[in-house]
């Protein structure tokens, strides 16, 4: 019976899959078109999965064996279960690598029973809850029935009398197998991941994220520049549908797992956000419905089940509500440490900012201070709204060489907006009397600076940001310098990733941009610098997300501390795993109330370490982390370490008048701090 | 960004300054070696450029002739080459910090003394005497004129070879050439006197000759009286009229104003505002010249505090603020500002013994900051932490000396434990606050409090510490600073008694803290001359009382200092408080209701009788010892402080070696009274090594 049921089921189960499939497809292509390489794209897959996906996943190693055994024992055993039982290709030899499949299957699915007894609360409950059991009907069930093909249960052991009743057992369990794995797989249970996981790898948006086997850094983290030249196309995302096609694909990848909402840092400050309730609630729109049937963790003091959503309604309500509340959206600070998590490869900040171009662009309405911001960013060119010709006020005792004067130099040092800020100014102090302890040839734009149209753009004002963008590129297109240092990671990151796509063949905009940390460490490795021995206590340091999540530089502060002397004591979170300081993506400018602020949260995991000290390489974090009410750990940047610690041969004479004789050699000094 | 207006850097000339904040001329009475900017003087100087002050202009009233004396001020030299590599010294060490430096110049005329050094006859446009000095001169020749501006070329050259960034010509405070201008002074009927050009002749010639000396990529401005405050002096409307005729000849970069003229000591008191005056009296002075001029505009007087200084500019009332008593205080204060340390801003007080020293030659020093002036000696305005041992220090009393020995010893790093009988914190100093008109010089407490607070030291108010607490804490080191009490016992006839009801006297003290209800008909006899007796007076005075304050010395109030003695004056002669020389009190006897004084002429010895119901005496402080004598046996260092150390700025000897116990030191009144600064200073010097 078995022999004429087994191929009904499966060959049903696929067709059903198949109908599934091509329904999900359907509400994919709600989406904006988005033209990806089809073929290539799906023959770069496995390669994608076992090598890129793996190294993500892997970072939980438990879940990694626990995927290992499951996964692989289905994908083989759906395969043979179709040749084996599907097409009655009876070989012993298929038979026992089939049970050998369900069992390392099985073992797998005892894993992820012991995973969710009792779940973490970042996992998914609900259908979730029943994936381990129905994993195990379907190897149960599949190993059973293959018994006999392998020559283990004798043949028509399932049509004796008891065997009838054994062999109606096991086909109800295959159909519970069949049905989890085939028909929810396409239909929307949790097996969908699968299936819109594999198709995700293949048609990423961000291809570059993926290694092609020649080595180097794979990572692709700049936002996408908005075509503006349309007047009548939407700016942003309003509805689900104006998502591209490959972006809601994405968002239907998710697995659930909870991994970014543990690294969350609005979420973890109780702020109306948690990065996998806000994928989910796109498949929700996606597919029309509200989140009533959403298991996992809702959004920190937003019960679930008030908000609903269509594929083509606003995802965000002018008034009240719809799909997702305007504060959900501002309360990320774009400190990608969702997307580092992701195992999925999901691109969670790039659907934010989506979402808050829209708000800012068509509906104007960016919250509290965001708008006084960027108003002031369009008048002024910062967003402090000072004065734009008095960029370099601070450094009126510093005879700063201009590019305007010299017109070439070795390094353009971008100073950024800290230079209206009195305590980045003292930063840029440091770093000056840095390179000019190692006589670096270096020059400044001055009041030819503008802001770099980072915060314009993480608010989502990308009108702002491609113009600031592109008058920057104008004004560095005029000079020549081999490179571009700054203090500032956000400057660092937009140069570096985000004004490439906005050169054109007159004024190219690949630059060679480091952050001062790394020059300095080159600077080192160069024997540039002398260092008195560190006397101070002990340090920690902070990873800024624009410089280590964004862009991979996790070495080079640590480098240039150790070469100080220092013995950093490291945060359980640090490097890719570093907690945000709150400062990102217009977050202190938007202002979401939460249950706690995220500098403090942070300024906790300094404290956890002992350190005195928290070493900074970010005008945004230093000001965070400094805002934390005392007593807690000094806050000093890199720079400033590191001028500190500087014997200088010769003084620094300011006077351009007369040279001085060379003196013994001595500390460096500035203004007292 | 904060204060925005002050960072805002500004084109004086050739000169860019970083920001709006000027340590404006002033006689620091450094100038030793006849005349010479040496180590001293270059790290007072250094210390600002360091604090980030944008212009510093060093040398008030620095000499260009040598018939214009230095010596008694010791000022600075400008009339020999030989001050030319000192120069370098100073101009290199402000430069280094990114400050720009200049000097005033002048020829101060008849504005000095004649009666010593080498006895220089003095000049005067038409020979009149100057009151202030009591000094008489000579008229001036026209030969002496133009060897004058020639002397005045050469100093600015000088000035210019030696690194500085500009000069400034003094044509205030009634010098030689504001003394051509005044017509109260200048009586001249050939072409130096009589019309306004005329009177405008000489400092014209001046600055035309230095400026063809020096061309035009160096600073040369002009520092201006805005009103003398003379009924036949110059005006306010005769100052912008000056203002603008030397602005007119494009040769001047920028104008310091100052608030009224000095040579009375009335007139004088106002040119230092002291803590009884508003913040920026003269303000609308400097704003008045502002208005008719194109050059920037410097002013200084009482601008003490950042908030104030950039509202000040926000305004545009000026377009610099001389913030010259604030760096002397703290020269700190800019760096603080950016540090986004105001809090921790010693700010000056007002108290004016920085400048009432300068009037005496003395050098000048700040009453609550002993490392001014000192930076060369190495007494640090930033204290470092030890490198050695952490120590546990208990500090006895909280008054001044007790207040800087805690916060030294908990900048060091150690472990500080304040023990302060009183309910605050302050110990004279809030006494002295009590009296009308001073109730600012609380301010050196409200500083301390503030860092005591923020260096965590365990502060236990209202709590008199003995022998068993000090030893239950088990220090290393104990500081006593307990202070004294009115000496009132020194002479038994006054007939003072510790039971106030019984006493026939009470003291000043008694009567500044409240402890006694003021009388109705009150004799003051002060034989020390400070502010407290004064200070008695116009509290009494003020609530009421019918006062006489009687001396034996030459007048009362004769110690407090010359800028200060005006405005006590002004008070108490509003007042109508009988000032009364020469008489010292003799004895005190109750007769009825009353009591009757008895006073004794100092010079010949006749008696008289006052019929009063308060007699108050201040007679000075007189050392508490008690718990001195009771912990000095037990300690290493048997109580002695080493005075060869502690003068030559090194470590106490006893903290270097091994030994048992604790060690224990005396600082401030609790040894011999002296006076706020000395207890400071000590303070300092005892603990910068602990």
């Amino acid at each position: 019976m078995l022999d004429t049921l087994l191929p009904i089921l499966l060959f049903s189960a696929l067709l059903l899959a198949a109908i599934g499939a091509v329904r999900r497809v359907r509400l994919w292509r709600q989406g904006r078109p988005s033209s990806v390489p089809v073929i290539k794209g799906l023959m770069q897959v496995p390669r994608r999965y076992l090598v890129d996906l793996h190294h993500v996943v892997e970072r939980d190693k438990y879940i990694s064996h626990t995927h290992v055994a499951t996964a692989g024992g289905f994908v083989l055993a759906a395969l043979l279960a179709i040749v084996v039982h599907g097409f009655g290709l009876q070989s012993a030899i298929l038979g026992w690598v089939l049970l050998a499949a369900t069992t390392s299957m099985f073992i797998g699915s005892l894993l992820v029973a012991k995973r969710r007894s009792p779940p973490p609360s970042r996992l998914s409950k609900g259908p979730w809850m029943r994936l381990p059991k129905s994993l195990m009907a379907f190897s149960l069930g599949m190993f059973a029935v293959t018994l006999p093909t392998a020559g283990i249960l004798p043949e028509g052991v399932f049509q004796s009398g008891l065997g009838w009743i054994a062999a109606l057992v096991l086909a109800a369990v295959i159909v519970w197998g069949l049905g989890e794995m085939f028909f929810g797989m396409t239909w929307g249970g949790p097996m969908k991941h699968a299936f819109a996981g594999a198709l995700h790898l293949a048609f990423h948006r961000r291809p570059e994220r993926f290694s092609d086997g020649t080595g180097g850094e794979h990572r692709s983290t700049g936002l996408k520049a908005l075509k503006l030249d349309d007047d009548n196309a939407k700016l942003g995302v309003e509805k689900p549908a104006d998502f591209t096609w490959n972006q809601l694909l994405g968002f239907d990848a998710c697995v659930q797992c909870g991994r970014c909402e543990a690294m969350c840092p609005a979420f973890a400050a109780g702020q109306p956000l948690n990065p996998k309730k806000l994928i989910q609630d796109m498949v929700v729109g996606m597919a029309g419905g509200s989140d009533a049937k959403y298991y996992g963790s809702p959004y920190p003091g937003k019960p679930v089940g008030e908000h609903e959503g269509h594929p083509h309604g606003p995802i965000v309500a002018r008034q009240g509500t719809s799909l997702v509340d305007p504060e959900t959206l501002w309360s990320c600070t774009t400190c990608r440490a969702c997307v580092e998590e992701c195992p999925m490869m999901i691109e969670h900040v790039d659907a934010i900012v989506d979402m808050r171009r829209f708000l800012t662009l068509e509906h104007g309405n960016t919250p509290n201070k965001g708008a006084e911001v960027l108003d002031n960013l369009i008048a002024t060119d910062n967003p402090g709204g000072f004065d734009p010709d008095s960029r370099l006020h601070w450094a009126a005792d510093l005879n700063l060489p201009l590019m305007a004067d010299k017109q070439e130099a070795d390094v353009l040092l971008w100073l950024g907006d800290g230079v209206f800020d009195m305590r980045n100014q003292r930063t840029l102090r440091a770093f000056i009397s840095v390179l000019r302890a190692a006589n670096v040839d270096f020059a400044v734009l001055g009041n030819e600076e503008r802001d770099s149209g980072d915060v314009a753009r993480r608010l989502g004002d990308e009108a702002t940001f491609q113009t600031l963008a592109r008058r920057n590129i104008q004004t560095l297109s005029r000079y020549r310098f081999a490179r571009i240092v700054t203090c500032d990671p956000h400057s660092f990151h937009v140069l570096k990733n985000e004004y490439g796509e906005l050169g054109t063949a007159q004024t190219p905009a690949d630059y060679h941009v480091q952050h001062h940390s790394t020059y300095i460490s080159e600077l080192v490795s160069a024997n540039k610098l002398t260092f008195k021995a560190w006397k101070g206590g002990s340090v920690t340091y902070h990873d800024p997300c624009y410089l280590g999540r964004y862009n991979g530089e996790y070495e080079a502060p640590r480098d240039v501390l150790k070469a100080l002397g220092i013995e950093i004591k490291e945060m359980a979170r640090s490097g890719y795993r570093s907690r945000c300081c709150g400062g990102g993506g217009g977050a202190p400018i938007t202002d979401i109330p939460g249950k706690q602020r995220i500098p403090d949260m942070r300024m906790e995991d300094v404290r956890e370490t002992g350190a005195d000290l928290v070493a900074v390489g970010c005008p945004q974090c230093t000001a965070m982390l400094e805002g934390v009410v005392e007593p807690r750990a000094g806050i000093k940047d890199i720079a400033e370490l590191v001028a500190d610690a500087l014997i200088i041969e010769t003084p620094a004479d300011q006077s351009p008048q007369r040279q001085q004789a060379p003196a013994a050699p001595r500390p460096a000094l500035e203004v007292a701090s | 960004m904060a204060f925005e207006a002050l960072f805002k850097p500004i084109q004086i000339g050739s000169q860019t300054i970083r920001n709006r904040v000027v340590s404006t001329a002033h006689a620091e009475v450094y100038a030793t070696d006849g005349g010479m900017t040496t180590d001293r003087y270059v790290k007072y100087y250094e210390e600002k450029a360091k604090g980030g002050c944008g212009l510093c202009i060093c040398g008030g009233s620095s000499i260009v002739s040598i018939d214009s004396p230095q010596g008694w001020w010791s000022s600075v030299n400008l009339s020999t080459d030989r001050i030319i590599p000192h120069f370098q010294n100073l101009a290199d060490a402000v430069h280094k910090h990114g400050g720009k430096i200049m000097i005033q110049i002048t020829h101060m005329g008849r504005r000095s003394r004649w009666d010593g050094y080498d006895w220089s006859t003095l000049l005067s446009p038409s020979g009149i005497r100057e009151p202030v000095h009591r000094s008489t001169c000579k008229t001036i020749e026209v030969e002496e004129i133009h060897r004058i501006i020639h002397d005045f070329t050469q100093a600015a050259r000088r000035a210019k070879e030696g690194g500085l960034d500009g000069v400034e010509l003094s044509a205030v405070h009634q010098h030689l050439i504001d003394q051509f201008w005044s017509p109260r002074v200048n009586k001249r009927t050939d072409e130096w006197g009589g019309t306004f050009e005329n009177r405008m002749r000489f400092g014209l010639e001046v600055l035309k000759a230095v400026r063809a000396e020096v061309g035009d990529d160096f600073v040369v401005g002009m520092r201006i009286t805005g009103d003398e405050f003379h009924p036949d002096g110059l005006t306010h409307e005769d100052m912008k009229q000056i203002a603008a005729y030397y602005d007119a000849t494009g040769m001047v970069d920028y104008f310091g104003v100052v608030g009224s003229g000095c040579d009375t000591h009335n007139t004088l008191a106002n040119v230092i505002p002291n803590m009884s005056f508003p913040p920026e009296p003269f303000l609308h002075l400097a704003s008045g010249i502002k208005e008719v001029v194109n050059v920037p505009v410097i002013h200084a007087q009482n601008i003490k505090d950042p908030n104030q200084a950039q509202r000040i500019l926000e305004g545009g009332y000026v377009d610099l603020v001389g913030m010259t008593r604030a760096h002397i205080a703290d020269p700190h204060i800019i760096a603080k500002i950016k540090n986004n340390q105001i809090d921790q801003i010693k700010q000056c007080v007002g108290a004016n013994y920085c400048i009432d020293r300068q009037y005496q030659g003395l050098d000048v020093l700040c009453i609550q900051n002993a490392a001014t002036s000192r930076e060369y000696m190495g007494l640090p305005h930033i204290i470092e932490k030890t490198e050695g041992p952490k120590r546990k220090v208990v500090v006895v009393g909280g008054g001044p000396a007790g207040m800087e020995a805690a916060r030294v010893c908990a900048e060091r790093g150690h472990d500080v434990t304040l023990f302060e009988a009183g309910e605050q914190i302050g110990g004279q100093i809030t006494i002295a606050s009590k009296a009308p008109q001073r109730d600012q010089i609380a301010g050196i407490t409200r500083w301390y409090q503030l860092e005591l607070n923020r260096l965590e030291v365990d502060q236990r108010l209202g709590t008199r510490a003995d022998e068993a607490t000090i030893q239950d804490l088990r220090p290393d080191v104990v500081i006593l600073a307990t202070g004294g009490r009115p000496f009132l016992t020194q002479v038994p006839e006054w007939g003072y008694d510790a039971d106030t009801d019984k006493s026939l006297v009470v003291s000043t003290w008694d009567i500044l803290e409240g402890r006694v209800e003021p009388g109705k008909n009150v004799l003051i006899f002060d034989t020390i001359c400070e502010f407290s007796g004064v200070s008695a007076a116009d509290y009494l005075a003020d609530k009421g009382a019918k006062v006489e304050i009687v001396t034996d010395d030459i007048k009362p109030g004769a110690a407090v200092g010359g800028t200060t003695f005006p405005t006590y004056y002004r008070s108490l002669y509003e007042k109508e408080v009988i000032m009364t020389s020469d008489l010292a009190l003799h004895k005190v006897y109750r007769e009825g209701d009353s009591l009757v004084a008895v006073l004794e002429n100092e010079y010949t010895g006749a008696l008289e009788e006052r019929v009063v119901d308060q007699v108050v005496v201040e007679n000075g402080v007189r050392p508490d010892e008690t718990l001195y004598y009771a912990l000095k046996e037990r300690s290493r260092n048997k109580g002695q402080t080493d005075i060869e150390a502690l003068y030559a700025i090194k470590p106490q000897p006893c903290l270097q070696e091994p030994g048992e116990g604790f060690a224990l030191f005396r600082l401030g009144d609790c040894t011999a009274p002296r006076n706020t600064h000395a207890a400071i200073y000590d303070a300092l010097r005892l603990c910068k090594d602990f």
